[in-house]
């Protein structure tokens, strides 16, 4: 699902170094590091993500209007419903107005900064998502977090010692993990941690009906986070080693670190200041766009693991279908795609002076 | 190589410390008395006007009451707010009558006026009318004469009893609520019924307490906990670990699994649900327009006959459910005995044989490839609709399919999204499909759209019909039992109903499927079932099974344990150092290792 939801997004927002309209690269090499350039590089990716976003608000309306079900119907889907009692839900949900109507609702709501009322919950969009975000960034953000830097320290330890047992045991380790089912994956652990051995919490993000506060509470998350950060961890930090490892024996064989070792520096001083800040840069690029994906990334763990986040309350409001709902965390998951490719530009240009030069 | 082996130090360091944290955990004070239950669906609201999910529904029944009740022997008609009500000749007055000392959860008495309040908010209001406003299509006026005396006139004449399924709201609470259609009820409700909501959180799901004023008695327990599960097997887990207590709408699979688990024991209610093949006879709007794209074959009451005897429904029992579930004779369940047409002497049971008979008689000859050829001289080719949201489906068609081609029916089989098929067999678009339909104890409902006038609008809005059939004599038995106030007539002729749908073979009703639930009988004693013979503990039509709900050894102090998040220092402190000691050793190694490799380039 994350992926058709991004996949738009990405064609339009991931803009490379290709050449912007009104920003004509041949200028920027004439002016390589005045403020002009960068006022105009900026300018022009924001203008890419300002667009993009308006295809997100337009897709988001339209997309999902060719789902198949009425709404309505669904809703009333083998309850005891009356004629009279569809006609007026869907005149509640505007449903009984023409399409043109819908659509110029949907976008006065947006700019006041309302995503609608979802039709299962009885309640804002906003306040739906706003509530089950929390949850969904600390579980991915932590997830994020340890994956990256377990990714990126094992990924530059295989490539600077390429070929070695250690290499290859974590390289292969880090690619069965990737290629694991998510679902599978998260089950297994349940069954053997949870189920088992009962060390940890078969779901929920806190006991349910205990009213902590304090330390306590936050005791509670982190025993309930440890089983799906780890799922999440396991597939996901492969990206990160694999990139690392890659991009470490490129700049291997680069004469710099000849010259490095010549001035006597020690093997892990040349490695630690020399070759790794260099191999950071593709990596970088890599966090950002996964940082992007990572708010819808969550759905599986998310019920796997019973956790209260965006994930399952998009993929309740795909089977209903709840049209405000949809598209409510259709813009909101887009957005965040775009911003975070936004922010991996201007941070790829800040760490590399050689994409400012040319 | 030395990670792997500080990788394994660890873990063997860390097992015993995390090991420990639970089981210091559980020692905790003596047993609470709360029923823990696995919430795995999904809660749309709290308020009684909006929530239609089940599992919402199923909260509220606990903490609202109706006028009347159904009882846990029967489904049968018995007390609640009212302790008698009595129907006017002609069966359009109902009078109720509340008795003086009933009382809501705070304190305050419970009176006719309440119960006039809420129907007339629901009348009044469209906003109220999402999840009840059915309830009130034939209700003309509600009155409160006095406190204790309620009287609703109907437009028309009928038997199903009016106060059954409409909960009462109080109204000196929900009178003062500004917008009662936003109002989210869901901390500190007032209500009357055995429990009462005291907070929801979609972390920490919903608790309920127990209503002192409950009027047959305060529940044994102190209160219920759902706790949120969006993974039915984790739910499972949970009841093994005791986590719940109480979880239903297990798989077959899951159901088997946790019957020879110490401490739990499995539960197989009689469900509430039909599972059918729809066959579709043709499509007609109200005014008798053919919509939709069904096989003009179908049209033909003999081939579906032939196509209700080529399916053999108990195999389809004993295979996909594992044979826990009744095989099926009407719409009506065995859970409901008083409607259920309980006839062993079913014509189109099945028998292939008799099938290709009743084909070559009327007609349908054989080509060459063994598939009969329709009235029209086409190959006899038919679709088959499921759902790809229920694996069984699949596998039913899987078995279907087969069947069909030893009568000469050539069948393709297609899964669509549940969206798509709701859509595809209101307007008509299928030849055969996979339905079922979950019912209430009134059947007034379920056989009311089986009548013409609930035949569907081309674009798909209006009515709902069940099988897009019509028959003018179903019509009039229709209006005859829904009218029919002695309960053995009424019965009798709901009976003869399902008789003729079934005749018509617009619907093949294959087997009722057992609602499959387990219980820690360890912490608890068994639950009140509904109805009482093989029933249900969860998802009654009112709070028994719940209200029923009795520790083991209660009395003599000896209720085991619950795992609880009490805190305890030891589990904190254990785990930090071992995770300290791990960073401070993940250093050391670090720093050698640098060293270590930079001599050997």
């Amino acid at each position: 699902m994350e992926s058709t939801l991004s996949e738009p997004v990405l064609g339009g927002a991931v803009p490379a170094p290709a050449a912007p309209p009104g920003g004509a690269p041949a200028k920027d090499t004439d002016e390589p590091r005045r403020g002009g350039s960068w006022l105009r590089y900026i300018g022009a990716k924001a203008g890419g993500a300002a667009v993009s976003l308006v295809m997100v608000v337009l897709l988001g309306f339209f997309a999902f209007r060719i789902l198949p079900g009425d709404p309505v119907r669904s809703l009333a889907d083998g309850r005891q419903v009356t004629p009279e009692q569809m006609d007026i839900l869907r005149r509640q949900y505007g449903l009984d107005q023409p399409l043109p109507a819908q659509f110029w609702r949907y976008l006065t709501d947006l700019f006041q900064g309302k995503l609608g009322d979802s039709y299962t919950y009885n309640r804002p969009v906003m306040e739906l998502i706003l509530d089950r975000i929390g949850p969904t960034l600390l579980l991915t953000g932590t997830a994020a977090a340890l994956s990256v830097v377990l990714g990126l320290w094992l990924g530059q330890r295989a490539a600077w010692r390429r070929g070695s047992r250690f290499d290859k045991t974590q390289t292969g380790l880090a690619l069965v993990f990737w290629s694991v089912p998510t679902f599978w994956l998260g089950l297994l652990m349940l069954l053997v941690f949870a189920g088992g051995l009962h060390w940890f919490p078969t779901g929920g993000m806190v006991t349910a009906g205990v009213r902590a506060t304090g330390f306590e509470y936050a005791w509670d998350v982190a025993r309930h986070m440890v089983l799906p950060v780890l799922t999440m961890v396991a597939v996901v930090y492969a990206q990160y080693l694999m990139v690392m490892r890659a991009s470490l024996l490129e700049e291997m064989s680069a004469d710099y670190l000849v010259t490095a070792r010549a001035k006597g520096l020690r093997e892990d001083e040349v490695r630690r200041k020399h070759a790794v800040p260099n191999a950071l840069l593709p990596t970088v690029t890599l966090i950002f766009l996964t940082l992007g994906g990572l708010v819808g990334g969550a759905v599986t763990v998310e019920t796997v693991f019973s956790w209260p986040g965006l994930g399952y309350l998009t993929f309740q409001a795909l089977s209903a279908p709840d049209f405000p709902l949809l598209q409510g965390t259709f813009v909101v998951f887009s957005s965040i795609v775009i911003i975070m490719n936004f922010f991996a530009d201007i941070v790829y240009r800040l760490l590399d002076p050689r994409l400012r030069a040319s | 190589m030395r990670l792997p082996a500080a990788l394994a130090a660890a873990v063997v360091a860390l097992a015993p410390a995390v090991m420990a944290a639970p089981a210091t955990a559980t020692t905790s004070k003596a047993s609470s008395t709360t029923l823990k239950l696995a919430l795995t669906g999904d809660i749309d609201s709290l308020n009684p006007f909006k929530a239609i999910l089940s599992s919402s529904t199923g909260i509220l029944a606990l903490q609202y009451q109706s006028l009347v009740a159904y009882g846990p022997k029967n489904n049968e008609d018995i007390p609640s707010m009212a302790d008698k009500w009595e129907t006017s000749t002609d069966g359009k007055v109902w009078t109720f009558h509340l008795p003086k000392d009933r009382k809501w959860s705070d304190g305050q008495p419970i009176t006719a006026k309440d119960g006039a309040w809420t129907f007339k908010a629901i009348q009044t209001n469209d906003q109220l009318k999402q999840a009840n406003g059915s309830l009130l299509s034939s209700v003309a006026a509600v009155e409160a004469k006095d406190d204790e005396t309620l009287v609703i006139t109907l437009k028309a004449p009928q038997a199903p009893n009016p106060g059954t399924q409409l909960p009462i709201m109080p109204e000196h609470v929900w009178s003062k609520v500004e917008n009662p259609a936003t109002f989210a009820n869901d901390k500190d409700s007032v209500g009357s019924g055995p429990f009462t909501v005291t907070s929801y959180d979609k972390a920490a799901g919903v608790t309920m307490k127990s209503n002192p004023y409950y009027w047959r008695g305060k529940a044994k327990i102190d209160g219920i906990t759902y706790a949120p599960y969006k993974n039915s097997d984790a739910a499972v887990q949970a009841l093994k670990t005791g986590e719940v207590d109480l979880i239903s709408g297990l798989t077959p699979a899951q159901y088997k699994a946790l019957q020879n688990q110490p401490g739990i024991t499995t539960n197989a209610g009689t469900g509430r649900r039909y599972q059918a093949i729809g066959i579709n006879p043709g499509t007609q709007t109200p005014d008798n327009t053919p919509i939709g794209d069904g096989s003009p074959a179908l049209h033909d009451v003999e081939l579906r006959r032939a196509i209700v005897m080529a399916v053999d429904n108990k195999t389809l029992l004993d295979k996909v459910l594992q044979g826990l579930g009744q095989e099926a004779t009407g719409e009506v369940p065995l859970a409901y005995p008083q409607y259920n047409w309980d006839t062993k002497d079913l014509p189109l049971k099945y028998n292939p044989q008799g099938a290709n008979e009743l084909l070559d008689k009327a007609g349908y000859t054989k080509g060459a490839d063994g598939i009969r050829l329709d009235k029209s001289g086409n190959p006899l080719k038919l679709r088959l609709m499921g759902r790809n949201t229920d694996p069984t489906h699949q596998q039913m068609a899987d078995y279907v399919k087969p069947w069909l081609k030893e009568i000469g029916i050539d069948v393709t089989t297609v899964m669509k999204s549940s969206a798509q098929v709701n859509d595809d067999s209101t307007v008509g678009n299928y030849d055969l499909y996979f339905t079922g339909w979950g019912m209430g104890p009134d059947p007034d409902f379920q056989l009311s759209i089986n009548t013409c006038a609930s035949r569907p609008n081309a674009d798909g809005t209006g009515a709902t019909s069940e099988n897009n059939y019509c028959s003018p004599e179903f019509d009039a038995l229709f209006k005859s039992q829904h009218e029919e106030l002695d309960q053995a007539k009424r019965s009798a002729l709901v009976k003869q109903g399902q008789e003729m749908i079934y005749n018509a073979a617009v619907n093949n009703v294959m087997y009722y499927a057992n609602t499959l639930e387990a219980y820690r009988s360890d912490k608890f004693q068994p639950f009140v079932t509904q109805p009482e013979k093989g029933g249900v503990i969860t998802g009654q039509n009112g709070p028994w099974g719940y209200y029923s709900a009795t520790p083991v050894g209660m009395n003599t102090g000896t209720g085991t344990d619950e795992a609880s998040a009490g805190f305890n220092p030891a589990t904190v402190i254990v785990p930090a150092v071992v995770v300290l000691a791990l960073a401070a050793g993940g250093f050391v190694l670090y720093r050698r290792r640098s060293v270590t490799a930079g001599d050997r380039e």
